[in-house]
Formats: structure tokens, C-alpha cells, sequence
């Protein structure tokens, strides 16, 4: 307590950019040295989460733990910033704040319900059962690219009404958003701006073609350009910058996490085991092995739109603020024995989606695609291990994936 | 002695956990945020409650025993 009666917090640790430990700079600083490519980079998130569960540093104030990250995911005076995304103007929802903001979400929720998601899973289930139709005979298959790739992509078009076709171009424009070969975070915001203008044109492009063809179509897109709120619509920049972060933020996101579940599930047999005899296990099961896998490790840039404080910490206005999700998602004060994972974990109040008001507005499509892609999975092939010779290559970028996934099974 | 349970709306931001662990006692509106379908919980489903209770991450669900 300071002389005015004041809480202060006593866990604030201070460090300068250049004393932090790459783990810390690979988390708060998405520096890709690689210090956290690795199987399991829980310990390190959790010793980084133990010795400075608050860091100031000279951008601003990063959180680790569970109940600092929530009270920061609800505090509307703590608003995303404008940045790494490829654009100049905010995207839609996540980097706009306020009455605004809940106006768009009014708008979106609907749209991405879970009973609406529900509906998609016969569609998933066979998509999947194609894609494994192309590697079922061979015994053996690199997963990430066969599978958890292509996957959310094509219901990602699906669902939006763009061509399958655009695939490679959607996925190419994403990747040089969010990881070009740029060395600086200036040089990469110039990269990034340029493939921004490049997907908006070609969204620009799709979305003049429906114009043209006149016709209605039961997809996104469609409920985008006839959306009605107080007699307004949606004008073409928008409909055209909330697809831009829709491709940003619906394709690695599910990649990731498809990448994470499948990995663990072939390096713990057991588990897999459990879960191919009784299915009705898997939902819980993924649950756990998102929370501890955090395929999306935290919430990136935000900043405080004001002055204010989280639970004592003060924070001034303009400064950045850094949520990591993968550590609060270890945090011994929410979950017991967090560095295990345990299929029949009861309370697991995990933050894999983020906490608060910009949280994850895909999440219920996310689940619908993670649970009925693994399950049609192991139906089809419920034995597969990591193949012999081979290894898993993790990677921990703006999310964490196992980018190399050599799988083998029993050949069909 | 008996339970109920209530959501916190100004919490809830819809992560969709309650019913989804809890689907005899709560619901999804169109926005995929938690109603509460059933606020009394009988024995058999104490379990659900608690369940939902501490699987949400906002900590909007509270069981209220009285």
C-alpha cells in the first residue's frame, strides 16, 4: 500500500526489450527466434508466467496471468490497435472499439451462433472423408498440409461464397500479412499493407461479380451485402474489410489448432485410444488439449484507448497491452495441476478463444470444425502414430502448429 | 435446500461454455450468448451445474444454493 492507501502490486517486473529471454520476446514481441519451437513450450510460458507475472517493458504492459487477462478482456478502455493485419483502416471487429464495436458484433454473433455452426457438420464430416480419401491407401501422410490446411480453407469459401480457386491466393495474401521475410516490425508492416491492398482488390473483385450476377445466395457474403441496421447497410469498404480479417483470422487460427489436437493425440496413444472407443469424449478432450496447446498463444497488440488500470496495475493511455492466453491457460490459481492434461478435466475455463468483448467471434465454428474433422478422422483411420525416422516440427509464430505432422497408420 | 442457477449478463460474452456442458439447464440465444432454461436444478443435475459454473471463463454462471 503506498501512504495514500493506494493497492499497488509488488509483481510488476520492469525489462527492456533487449534483457528479455527469447522465450519472452518470441511471446510479447512475436519475435521468431524459435525459442519456443519445440514439443512442449508450457514450461517455458510457465516459468515466464512465475517470475514476471506483469511486465513493463518500453511499449507498454504485458499480462500472464488468468485473472489480470480476464479483467483486461473486459475493460473497455483497452482497445486493439490499428497494426499487422495489412490495413490502414481498423478491421472489423476486433480493432474497433466501443458502441461501434458492439454494433458490429450485434450484426456478426448471429451469424456464427453455435445452432447455425451445428448445422454445418454433415458438410465438414464430408469434406474431411474426401481429403482423407486422398491419403487413406498410402499408410502414411504429412498431415498439416494434406489435412488441417485445406480443411478450413475450403468451409472458409464455402461458407463465405467465394471459388474454391481462391484458395492459394487467400492463403498466400494471409501468409505475407502475418509472417513476411520482412527484419523489422516497420519493413513488415510495409509487406503487409501491400498483400492487404492486393486481397481487398480481389474481394472488391468477388464482391462486384455478385452484384453483377444479380442473384441471392445462401452464403456470407450475401448476408454482408444486404445486411439492414436503422435502415443502414453495409457499404463495400466494410463488407470488404471484415472479409479481410476473416481471411486473416479464420484460416491459420483453425489450421493451428487442428495441427495442435492431432499431434498430441498421436504422441499420446492412450488418450487417442480413449477417445476413438468412446467419441463422446472428444469435445472435452479437445477442450483440454486447447487449453493446453493455445494454439493462438495471445491477443497481439492492444492499447489502452485511456488512461486506466487492470486489478492495480495503472496504465497510461496510448500504451500497448499484451494478453497471453497460453500462460493464463496455465495459471495454477484457475486450474489444477495446469501442466497435465487431463481428459476429464471439470473446470476448465480456458481462454484458447480469448476473454472478453472481442472474444473470438469464430469460436463455435472453430469447435464444430475441430470436433467433426477429428472425429471423421478417427473413424476412418483410428490408429496413426508419428512416422518412424520422422519427427513433428513445431512452430510458434503468431500461433503455435505442428507444421510438420508425418503421420502413419494402417494402410486402407 | 435448494439450487438454482443465474448468468450474469453484463459477464457472459458468449464462449458458449455453460450449455455446452449444461444443456438441460441452459441454452444458446442467436447470438450465441447463455439463457438460463432451467434456473432450478434437481439432484440429478447438480453435476451440469457446478460443471457449468466452473467452466465458464468470464465467470458469468453462479449456483445459487439456499
Amino acid at each position: 500500500m503506498t501512504t495514500r492507501g493506494e493497492f499497488v502490486r509488488d509483481d510488476v517486473v520492469e525489462v527492456r526489450l533487449e534483457d528479455m529471454s527469447p522465450e519472452l520476446r518470441a511471446l510479447i514481441a512475436y519475435e521468431p527466434n524459435g525459442a519456443l519451437d519445440v514439443e512442449v513450450p508450457q514450461t517455458a510460458i510457465d516459468e515466464v508466467r512465475q517470475t514476471m507475472p506483469v511486465v513493463r517493458w518500453e511499449m507498454g504492459v504485458g499480462f500472464f496471468g488468468m485473472d489480470d487477462i480476464v479483467a483486461a478482456g473486459r475493460n473497455p478502455d483497452i482497445g486493439s490497435v490499428v497494426m499487422g493485419m495489412g490495413s490502414e483502416d481498423p478491421l472489423i471487429p476486433l480493432q474497433i472499439d466501443g458502441d461501434l464495436h458492439r454494433h458490429y458484433r450485434k450484426l456478426l454473433d448471429p451469424l456464427f451462433a453455435p445452432k447455425k455452426m451445428a448445422a454445418l457438420e454433415p458438410d465438414i464430416r464430408k469434406l474431411a472423408d474426401e481429403l482423407i480419401d486422398g491419403f487413406v491407401g498410402d499408410g502414411h501422410v504429412e498431415l498439416h498440409d494434406a489435412f488441417c490446411v485445406p480443411l478450413p480453407s475450403t468451409i472458409f469459401l464455402r461458407i463465405f461464397g467465394l471459388p474454391l480457386e481462391d484458395a492459394p491466393f487467400l492463403i498466400s495474401m494471409k501468409d505475407r500479412i502475418l509472417k513476411n521475410e520482412a527484419t523489422t516490425r516497420e519493413e513488415a508492416e510495409v509487406i503487409g499493407q501491400a498483400a492487404g491492398r492486393e486481397l481487398r482488390e480481389h474481394l472488391q473483385t468477388r464482391l462486384d461479380e455478385r452484384r453483377v450476377e444479380g442473384a441471392r445466395h445462401d452464403d456470407l457474403l450475401d448476408q454482408f451485402m444486404h445486411f439492414q441496421v436503422d435502415g443502414h447497410g453495409l457499404d463495400d469498404r466494410e463488407v470488404v474489410n471484415i472479409m479481410q480479417l476473416f481471411t486473416i483470422a479464420g484460416l491459420d487460427t483453425v489450421t493451428s489448432s487442428l495441427s495442435c489436437i492431432v499431434a498430441w493425440l498421436a504422441t499420446h496413444p492412450d488418450v487417442r485410444r480413449q477417445v476413438v472407443a468412446e467419441p463422446d469424449r472428444l469435445p472435452d478432450a479437445i477442450e483440454e488439449i486447447m487449453r493446453f496447446e493455445s494454439p493462438v498463444p495471445s491477443s497481439g497488440a492492444r492499447t489502452a484507448i485511456r488512461d486506466t488500470e487492470v486489478n492495480g496495475v495503472p496504465i497510461k493511455q496510448g500504451e500497448m497491452v499484451y494478453l497471453c492466453w497460453a500462460s493464463a491457460n496455465l495459471d495454477p490459481a484457475t486450474f489444477d495441476h495446469p501442466l497435465e492434461a487431463h481428459l476429464d478435466r471439470v473446470d476448465n475455463r480456458h481462454i484458447a478463444f480469448a476473454a472478453g468483448i472481442h472474444r473470438c467471434l469464430g469460436s463455435h465454428l472453430a469447435r464444430a470444425e475441430l470436433r467433426a474433422a477429428v472425429d471423421q478422422l478417427h473413424r476412418r483411420i483410428p490408429d496413426y502414430w508419428v512416422s518412424e525416422g520422422d519427427q513433428i516440427q513445431y512452430e510458434f509464430a503468431g500461433v503455435r502448429q505442428a507444421l510438420h505432422l508425418p503421420l502413419s497408420f494402417t494402410a486402407a | 435446500m435448494s439450487m438454482r442457477v443465474d448468468i450474469d449478463t453484463d459477464r457472459c460474452n458468449g464462449h458458449g461454455r455453460c450449455y455446452d456442458v449444461a444443456p438441460d439447464l441452459f441454452d444458446a440465444d442467436d447470438d450465441g450468448r447463455g439463457v438460463v432454461v432451467r434456473a432450478d436444478v434437481p439432484p440429478e443435475l447438480v453435476e451440469q451445474a457446478r460443471r457449468a459454473e466452473g467452466g465458464c471463463p468470464e465467470r458469468a454462471i453462479t449456483v445459487i444454493d439456499s
